[in-house]
């Protein structure tokens, strides 16, 4: 059993089913809307007859009325594939006050491919550095996930981030539409990120971010000069924290504005979380914002 | 500045305290993997500057609020006299002023100002501790070591007396007492800087001094305490002058009330003469009244003496006026002059019908040389100047204290007498007069009465003049500017010159208004000189006690102090001599020296005033700060709080995370 796997927490979230917001392309007949017609039991709309379609969906009330062949289209379910994008740069590692950032991002990608795969859909994994060096490809098995939960588990931090690479190579490598979920602390440039956002949005993913950050991190309170080393290529700062914690929340400030700014502009659902949030109101708001209004 | 608790001093060290935590903190700091590092470093490029400085003011407060809660500690007292760093003073010579003037009282205490300076004085010297002291009193000039500040107060040589102070003199003795000094050395002047004890007109000494001062191997720090400001109430009595004739004695007075009073005000006034005594009420119209007092001596008296006394006010050394007189004698005048008006009109001047008291001898200019003789009070000279033996004669009398008028020869003259001589006589245009028109109302012949009423000169007129030309002081001009009347001194004696002669033919100077008064004034000027044979001021060489003599003194006016016999005011007897001593006149000079005429004469001493010092309720010359230091802690630590206050408009960046509440356990 994996330390980030919450039973508990998963049997009270089964309920809630993972919707995509976009039309997705799958194999086989699942329960999310596709973009082509299909058999689903659900009307979608009526078109002229051509030769060749199949004279058995001939809507024959409509010929009555109207002496013309009309073709009745019914909206097609498919499956969902989801890739979940998990940032292991070094600073991914850092804790202060919460649990550590990679941690974090274990439990919510963990939790969320559970649900996936128990609804049906497929999971896949994408764990990046300086360049992408581990995928698990998405499957629809329930013995794909321990595939899934060990790779997360084995997971170990380190070196500068290769996070937009790895995004660039998502979104040229998955043909079809997919739910992409980021996980990571987007500690790069903003311009640079919203491209490979905009880039998989040109591509129709449906995307997730959820930008973890430690509280430490939002808080920036010490009681001491600290000597500061960075944990992704090893600079080092000896700073009284104090003196510059106005100028550091303001750049933070700024960096998070355009980050979100970003992410409104390519349409992706953006989280900002710190590690000590608690995960199950995260994934249950998470979760709700995303089904059909109809739903609600 | 001193501290009463120098101990505490070494918590000044403490001021270090807050930089040394800096320090050690920034050496000792805790090392943290960070994730976020690019804000970090763009903050910390970003506070460099403004940051750093308020960093830095923050540490200044606490060291300046932990050092001025030391300093308070330790009790430091602060004064102008003492000085920074006063602590290692190893001599103070104590220059102080025993003079009339210094024994007002202020308006505010009922001791003087010298006895208050003296307090302060021996208060700061007891906080100095073991610093030499020697005083330097203006009445006797010695320096004299005081073993004890606490024996200051009772010595004789601090006492009161009437003499009057003269600075140059005393600092002249401190530099000279300084050449033999060694160490760190400070002078203090205890002054009421009263201009006339400080000579500041006599560049020359002034300069010796400084130049004194600055050739010293270590020139010593001046502390003048300026004992000025509000006095009590007070009015004084001076004696200008007194001249017996026959049996009574005519005594010139002046009362004056000091500062800005207004109205009249009234004042008993007692005379005591040979241990009568008597009490008249006096009315004083204004500031000041001059007067003359006719004391009736009794029959047969030759010689005696007394003085005359207001009541005990702010300032009880100036409320007396001392006087003694001899044996009457009369005023004899010798007029010099061919026969004629002119002679006739003088002769009347100079012994008006009635007065025994004044006699006159008429001669003519040949026989003048023989007519001359000591016991002349004037001569009154309406001849071409003397020449040869004559004027020889008459230099000696001028020598003695004898008065000389020459009026004018009435002809053409080429003869000089001191540089001086005639002009040739003149006439207005016609139908015009030579109209006196100016003259000196306080100074001369024409000045004003006593009793303050003018002479009617503006009545002179005359047809024909002569000017008298050389070097004299002018004292009446006449309408065009010409001089009318001059006077050259000339030693103890003043020859007086007069532009036109009493006769119809050149002037109505013979209508008394002019030549009564100017003939009296010269002949009672020449008397006085026998009446002043008994008035002497302190201080005076006429004062000193000559070898063989001893000093009596005669009156009880005041409690005699045997010890400032030689500076106190009174009737005494030296030997054979009778002498009314009275305090200087210029004592009695209200004038305060100002700070540009004590820059002037302290030029280059980098001398420090401290004022107000003789203040009754300013306790001490040394002030007490350590409420000021403690405010100074409060001032600092209340400043690095605010400036530690975190930035109102800090960004809250909790309140953008939706979710963040600590984690259920």
């Amino acid at each position: 059993m994996h330390s980030f796997i919450d039973n508990a927490l998963l049997s009270r979230l089964a309920a809630l089913p993972i919707e995509s917001r976009v039309p997705m392309l799958g194999n086989v007949v699942g329960k999310h809307r596709s973009p082509h017609r299909g058999s689903s039991v659900e009307f979608a709309e009526y078109r002229k007859y051509v030769p060749g379609d199949d004279t058995r969906r001939l809507d024959w009330k409509a010929f009555a009325r109207s002496d013309r062949f009309f073709i009745k289209e019914f909206e097609a379910d498919t499956n969902l594939r989801a890739y979940f994008v998990v940032d292991a740069s070094g600073s991914m590692k850092f804790s202060n006050k919460g649990e550590a950032k990679i941690q974090y991002a274990r439990r919510i990608a963990a939790s969320l491919a559970y649900l996936l795969v128990n609804q049906g859909d497929a999971a896949g994994l994408s764990i990046c550095t300086d360049k992408l060096h581990l995928e698990v490809p998405p499957s629809r098995r329930a013995a794909h996930l321990e595939r899934f939960f060990s790779t997360l588990d084995k997971l170990e931090p380190a070196g500068e981030t290769g996070l937009i690479d790895a995004l660039h190579t998502i979104a040229e490598k998955i043909g079809r539409r997919a739910f992409v979920v980021i996980l990571s602390d987007l500690f790069t440039d903003p311009a640079v990120f919203g491209d490979v956002l905009q880039h998989l949005r040109y591509r129709k993913h449906d995307i997730s971010v959820f930008h973890l950050m430690d509280p430490q991190e939002i808080d920036f309170e010490f009681e001491r000069p600290h000597r500061f080393v960075d944990l992704e290529d090893g600079t080092s700062l000896v700073a009284e924290p104090n003196l510059i914690a106005d100028e550091y929340k303001t750049a933070l400030h700024d960096f998070l504005t355009a980050v979100r700014s970003k992410c409104h502009d390519a349409s992706a659902d953006y989280q900002l979380v710190t590690t000590d949030t608690p995960l199950e109101p995260l994934l249950r708001e998470f979760l709700t914002a995303r089904l059909p209004k109809s739903k609600h | 500045m001193l501290f009463l608790s120098p101990m505490f001093l070494w918590f000044l060290a403490a001021a270090s305290v807050p930089v040394l935590i800096h320090l050690i903190n920034r050496r000792r700091h805790k090392t943290l993997q960070w994730a976020a590092m690019q804000f970090l470093l763009k903050a910390a490029r970003q506070s460099r500057g403004k940051k750093k400085l308020r960093h830095i003011l923050i540490l200044t407060c606490r060291a300046l609020g932990i050092a001025a809660l030391a300093v308070a500690a330790a009790r430091p007292i602060v004064s102008g006299l003492i000085g920074w760093g006063g602590g290692s003073i190893d001599t103070v010579i104590f220059l102080l002023d025993r003079s009339t003037s210094m024994e007002i009282k202020p308006g505010d205490g009922l001791d003087t100002r010298r006895q208050i300076v003296i307090k302060k004085v021996r208060d700061a010297m007891a906080d100095l501790g073991a610093a030499r002291f020697v005083l330097i009193d203006s009445a006797s000039s010695k320096p004299q070591e005081i073993p004890s500040p606490e024996i200051l107060a009772d010595l004789s040589a601090v006492a009161a007396t009437d003499t009057a102070a003269d600075f140059p003199a005393l600092l002249a003795r401190a530099a000279e007492f300084l050449t033999d000094s060694t160490g760190r050395t400070e002078v203090w002047l205890a002054s009421d800087l009263q201009s006339s004890n400080w000579h500041p007109e006599d560049d020359d000494r002034w300069a010796a001094i400084r130049a004194t001062l600055a050739a010293l191997p270590k020139s010593p720090a001046i502390r003048v305490l300026s004992i000025t400001g509000p006095t009590a109430t007070n009015s004084s009595v001076r004696l200008l002058g007194t001249r017996r004739t026959g049996d009574e004695l005519l005594i010139d007075l002046e009362v004056v009330r000091a500062g800005d009073v207004r109205g009249s005000a009234t004042l008993p006034l007692t005379t005591h003469l040979n241990g009568a005594r008597s009490t008249e009420t006096l009315t004083l119209p204004g500031q000041s009244l001059r007067f003359q007092k006719r004391v009736a001596l009794p029959a047969g008296s030759d010689t005696g003496f007394g003085w005359l006394s207001i009541p005990v006010d702010g300032n009880a050394r100036d409320n007396a006026a001392f006087f003694a007189y001899g044996p009457a004698r009369p005023a004899k005048s010798l007029i010099v002059s061919s026969p004629g008006e002119n002679a006739d009109y003088l002769e009347l001047a100079a012994a008006p019908p009635g007065l025994d008291s004044l006699s006159t001898q008429r001669v003519d200019p040949e026989q003048a040389a023989n007519a001359i003789t000591a016991d002349l009070s004037a001569i009154l000279w309406a001849a071409p100047l003397p020449t040869g033996t004559t004027a020889e004669k008459i230099k000696g009398f001028l020598t003695s204290g004898g008065q000389v008028l020459f009026l004018a020869p009435g002809g053409p003259s080429n003869i000089t007498f001191n540089d001086l001589k005639w002009s040739d006589p003149s006439e207005p245009p016609a139908g015009k007069f030579f109209i006196l028109k100016d003259w000196n109302h306080s100074d001369g012949l024409l000045r004003d009465g006593i009793d303050g009423t003018p002479v009617s000169a503006h009545r002179l007129k005359a047809i024909r003049r002569q000017i008298p030309l050389g070097t004299a002081i002018p004292l009446a001009r006449w309408e065009d500017g010409e001089p009318a009347i001059t006077r050259r001194v000339v030693d103890r004696g003043s020859a007086w010159f007069l532009g036109s002669i009493a006769d119809y033919t050149w002037s109505n100077l013979g209508d008394a208004d002019v030549l009564l008064p100017a003939v009296q004034r010269i002949i009672a000027a020449g008397a006085d000189r026998f009446d002043t044979s008994y008035l002497a001021s302190v201080g005076s060489d006429t004062a000193r006690i000559l070898p063989g003599e001893t000093r009596t003194r005669l009156d009880d006016q005041d409690t005699p102090d045997p010890a400032n016999a030689e500076h106190l005011a009174g009737v005494f007897r030296f030997g054979d001599r009778l002498l009314a001593v009275n305090r200087p006149p210029q004592e009695d000079a209200p004038e305060i020296l100002t700070r540009e005429a004590l820059d002037a004469v302290l030029e280059g001493t980098h001398y420090t005033l401290l004022d107000q010092a003789g203040q009754a309720n300013d306790p001490s010359l040394a002030r007490d700060v350590w409420r000021a230091f403690i405010v100074a802690v409060l001032f600092f630590f209340i400043a690095e709080a605010l400036l530690c206050l975190p930035n109102k408009q800090a960004i809250n960046l909790k309140s953008e995370i939706p979710n963040s509440k600590p984690a259920t356990p």
